[in-house]
């Protein structure tokens, strides 16, 4: 043992580049892998200690109406049911609001509450984490804090068809209505605001219902038939509810795609880590060979030489890898940042032990791995042999490009016939810029799809988008769709309605409703099959189909207040709103479950119309049947905005990652490559050649594989980037992509790559210049 | 009156050695004629490789000039000299030094091509010289490993003269060969130079020297003595007492 931590030490101390780059490969490699396991492993968690802490529900649901009768039904209904553990009523408000966020607007339902009320609740309770100045106003969930809103600014909060300007007084936490995507969003009133609210009479009142169940994965299932019920006993009722399973998956989607993310790329590291560590030792091998026999021949046997690579690669890796996992600590908090603005639940961040026991253990037993594979050669060395600098005799080669025969120009010739010298140096490029072209070409068509123009995004997240969502009551609709041909601001109206049905045998279904769906402006959304025609057909969320084992051409039974029929599938979509648990309707279709109080319908406007001036018209045109005018563009510039940020921020670490990672293999490559040829560079310079000559053979001798790998990897990864992001989305319902690959952006990040790989190679071929013809001469 | 392919003029070449300044070659003042086989002899440290180097422009020197024709080379950059080596010099290594990765043909070739554009030209003139050194066309497909020491050093010969350089510089071209092969290697030197082809030797063996018609002797960095031989004949006795005499008189 003693032996190999000797040889081991002596071969560090001859080693400091190669120590270098390896150090920083597993640092970075730790860094990103710790990173990802706390992100996936306790951040997620982290909502459960808050529903924990906060008594939070399991079913929320917000009815609006009011009275005694409706609150003694809720809690005999929920009493009743066996899945009941506690349940908390409470008087409320509820409307659909918005107000200016991010720079574009936040627009969602609002439940309105009243603070001492709120703060009394046993179950969904929340907690006040900023508070002080203003003694009357409104409280904001956390989730709301930014530059523009903070305690002490006025805020003015769009209610119904009201402008209401309050106070900042705070903000709060909540786990399942503190966020714009839980389909509610709390606001808390003080007292004096609340009552003021309440005679304006501008939001509906409401009880706020909050269970928690003995189960919180029946979550689902007691939602859907909580609204069956209350729509059974009052029709005309509208509700409005979300269950753990959705909340806990909806706000962690962006914790999802940046973990995912950077868990690829942290593998993506540890792979070029791993094929440098791999190298050199084969490298050291080669160069040691003499050193290698004497040992041999002193009596070290093969197990102690390959034990001082173990000894000297796994203790350089475990140094690496604490201190790359102590460094993602210093950039966990501005990660945290991002997340907490996406899931809205503070995280406080912790030291973890179990995912810093994962990445010692994975990084260790890779580089173990490695350095076994690649120093196993040791076992089959002869003393001799290695004595003999492992050279043979006569060594047989093919003669790649012979000078004679080749039409290439002199010093393209002898590149060539550096490349074809250089297996290993040509499979690591490979390596590299295979990978690399994956997500060069993942960074393209998420720049290009949302950085650059959302819609493709949007239309696989939100599912159909238009330029306004109004919602009117079903006596209106008449004269709305009159008004709607006659405007001329209207290019299109459509009706796209959203309301809740349960599957027999199954779950609770939001159910899209639509006359005719090759209407819809996203015609991505059916994936197999075709969207429902006929009043008995239905096409049904892939994602949940598979889960059933649904077909197309299967026969599902729907129920609506206790009326049931029977649809086939005529095909199967994808949308990601409902976490894949979705199905399409036609209006005839659903009118056979029951009836509809009011209708969503969907309007794209003409170029030069102002939205929210369109819908102000129609509010007022229509007053007392419109009960929503929405902008949703404005709605999804305001949250997509985070997701453009946090998708900006990847596409950057990506190129400077790359950049830095085809540096380092490339300062490995040349390095090794000029330790190999010194003798060479010294007689062709001898010989006459010029530096300026030798330089652009070492660097044009590596390009063949950079450039037909380059080449391979971005069509390939063009070809597989969409079903592969379809796979990495697969868990929130989607499985087909339709992201437009960015050929021209794609072409001329592959030339850049091959350029800059080319670039890097001449600048790290510089040393040439050092190397003197005299010094070969004189034997120095 | 021959005609004078280089000439140096105060020639100095200085080291620094641990802060000290160690003086190899001291204001040398020498003109190398075309046609001439000149051999530069000396003991070890001497001066005479790195005067090789200096002539041959592998080396820049420290004071002094050195014009070859109408150019003065001693004050040409890195890849001027590296232009002016490969067009107008050629070189045989103590060691050889053939590129490992190339064929015999593509080692020739290799330098050929970095002059002469026309392959199917160059191609014959290395054939020529090939079979002139005796290398057959099965050698000439062979890889460096697979020579021997003397078919390697003839392969060399035939890289140094491929551009048909005016003057071929050849240091110590039989170091590393046993005696008989070294005997062939001079016989290909001195068979080339009776062509006509001027050649600059450093040795310090005197059976090498001999073949040379004018010796120059290096001591401490200065020329101490020049012997002129005259044409090489083999088995020439009185020449090799001349040399020998010489040799004597420098204090070999």
């Amino acid at each position: 043992m003693r032996k190999s931590v000797l040889l081991a030490c002596s071969n560090l101390r001859r080693a400091k580049g190669q120590t270098a780059a390896i150090i920083v490969f597993i640092l970075l490699a730790a860094l990103m892998l710790n990173l990802w396991l706390m992100l996936a492993m306790d951040y997620k968690q982290n909502f459960d200690r808050y529903h924990h802490k906060l008594n939070a529900e399991h079913v929320t649901l917000c009815a609006q109406g009011s009275g005694e009768e409706m609150k003694a039904y809720l809690a005999q209904t929920l009493e009743q049911d066996r899945r009941t553990k506690e349940y908390c009523l409470d008087d409320a408000m509820s409307m659909v609001g918005s107000f200016a966020y991010n720079g574009g607007e936040m627009n969602t339902d609002f439940v309105v509450l009243e603070k001492q009320a709120a703060l009394d609740r046993s179950v969904g309770k929340l907690e006040i984490v900023e508070e002080g100045g203003p003694a009357s106003g409104v409280y904001l969930p956390m989730l709301y804090k930014t530059g523009d809103i903070t305690v002490g600014k006025t805020i003015e909060i769009t209610i119904g068809s009201s402008q209401e300007c309050y106070q900042v007084c705070g903000f709060f936490n909540n786990v399942m209505a503190g966020s714009h995507n839980c389909s509610m969003c709390e606001l808390i009133l003080t007292d004096d605001k609340y009552q003021e609210l309440e005679k304006k009479g501008y939001a509906p009142k409401s009880i706020l219902t909050s269970v928690r169940l003995t189960d919180k994965w029946e979550g689902e299932d007691f939602e859907a038939m909580l609204n069956n019920k209350l729509s059974a006993k009052y029709p005309e009722l509208r509700v409005l509810s979300n269950s753990y399973a959705l909340v806990s998956k909806s706000r962690y989607i962006s914790q999802m795609i940046c973990s995912g993310v950077v868990s690829a790329m942290a593998f993506f590291v540890l792979l070029i880590a791993l094929v440098v560590i791999a190298s050199n030792i084969i490298h050291y091998i080669q160069e040691n060979m003499k050193n290698l026999g004497a040992l041999k021949a002193m009596g070290y046997t093969s197990r102690q030489l390959m034990a001082s690579l173990q000894l000297q690669f796994l203790g350089i890796s475990l140094i690496a890898a604490t201190a790359g996992a102590g460094l993602s600590y210093g950039l966990f908090p501005a990660v945290n940042e991002m997340m907490v603005s996406q899931t809205g639940i503070p995280y406080d961040i912790r030291f973890l032990p179990l995912p810093l026991a994962m990445v010692l253990g994975v990084l260790g037993g890779a580089v173990a791995a490695a350095v076994w594979l690649a120093s196993r050669r040791i076992k089959n060395i002869e003393p001799i042999t290695a004595l003999r600098q492992g050279t043979r005799t006569h060594d047989f080669k093919r003669n790649c490009v012979p000078l004679e025969r080749t039409g290439l120009p002199l010093n393209l010739a002898l590149s060539m016939k550096a490349t074809c010298s250089g297996i290993k140096q040509n499979v690591t490029i490979c390596v590299t810029m295979l990978v690399i072209s994956l997500i060069v070409v993942f960074s393209g068509v998420m720049t290009e799809n949302m950085i650059k123009d959302m819609t493709s995004f949007l239309n696989l997240i939100v599912g159909e988008t238009a330029d306004s969502c109004v919602n009117i009551n079903t006596r209106a609709e008449d004269a709305f769709l009159q008004k709607m041909k006659e405007d001329k601001r209207v290019e299109k109206a459509y009706l796209y309605h959203s309301t809740e049905v349960r599957h027999v045998g199954g779950v609770g279904l939001m159910a899209t409703l639509c006359d005719d769906f090759s209407a819809a402006n996203n015609q991505d959304i059916c994936v197999e099959g075709r969207f429902p025609k006929y009043d008995n057909e239905t096409a049904v969320a892939v994602k949940y189909a598979q889960e059933k084992g649904l077909k197309v051409g299967d026969e599902v039974h729907l129920t609506v207040e206790g009326k049931e029929e029977a649809y086939l599938i005529s095909g199967f979509t994808q949308i990601s709103n409902n976490l894949g648990k979705d199905c399409l309707l036609t209006r005839a279709g659903y009118e056979k479950l029951g009836k509809l109080s009011d209708l969503s319908y969907y309007l794209n406007l003409a170029e030069d119309v102002d939205i929210d001036d369109f819908n102000e018209a129609m509010e007022t045109l229509f007053e007392g049947d419109i009960n929503t005018a929405l902008n949703i563009l404005s709605i999804l510039d305001g949250s997509a905005s985070v997701y453009v940020s946090l998708m900006t921020i990847i596409v950057v670490a990506i190129f400077i990652l790359s950049a830095i990672i085809i540096a380092f293999v490339l300062y490995l490559l040349v390095r090794t490559m000029m330790n190999n040829r010194k003798q060479d560079y010294g007689i062709m310079k001898a010989l006459g050649f010029t530096t300026r000559q030798l330089i652009f053979q070492t660097a044009a001798s590596l390009m063949p594989a950079a450039i037909v790998s380059t080449a391979v990897g971005l069509t390939v990864s063009s070809l597989i980037i969409n079903p592969l992001t379809a796979l990495f989305l697969n868990r929130i319902g989607i499985v087909k992509c339709t992201f437009a690959v960015p050929v021209g952006f794609i072409t001329v990040a592959g030339v850049g790559l091959v350029l800059l790989a080319f670039a890097i190679a001449c600048l790290l071929s510089l040393r040439i210049r050092k190397i003197a013809p005299r010094a070969l001469l004189a034997g120095e | 009156m021959k005609k004078t392919l280089l000439k140096t003029e105060t020639l100095s070449k200085s080291f620094s050695n641990g802060g000290a300044l160690r003086h190899v070659l001291r204001n040398i003042d020498l003109e190398l004629y075309q046609g001439d086989f000149t051999v530069i002899m000396g003991a070890s440290g001497a001066g005479k490789s790195t005067l090789l180097y200096a002539l041959s422009g592998m080396d820049t020197p420290s004071l002094g000039t050195i014009v070859f024709g109408d150019e003065t080379i001693s004050t040409l950059s890195s890849d001027g000299l590296a232009v002016f080596r490969r067009e107008h010099c050629g070189f045989v290594f103590q060691q050889i030094y053939l590129l490992e990765g190339m064929s015999v043909m593509d080692n020739v070739l290799a330098a050929g091509l970095l002059v002469k554009r026309d392959k199917k030209v160059l191609a014959e003139r290395a054939r020529e010289l090939f079979q002139a050194v005796d290398i057959s066309e099965e050698t000439q497909k062979k890889f460096p490993s697979q020579l021997s020491g003397g078919e390697a050093q003839r392969v060399g010969i035939v890289r140094g003269l491929i551009n048909r350089p005016e003057i071929l510089f050849a240091d110590e071209p039989t170091g590393a060969l046993n005696s008989k092969t070294s005997l062939d290697v001079l016989d290909t030197l001195t068979a080339f130079n009776q062509q006509g082809q001027s050649v600059v030797m450093v040795t310090h063996d005197m059976r090498s020297a001999r073949r040379g018609n004018r010796i120059l002797y290096l001591k401490d960095g200065v020329i101490l003595g020049e012997c002129l031989l005259g044409e090489y004949v083999r088995d020439d006795e009185a020449r090799h007492e001349k040399l020998a005499a010489f040799l004597a008189e420098m204090g070999w």
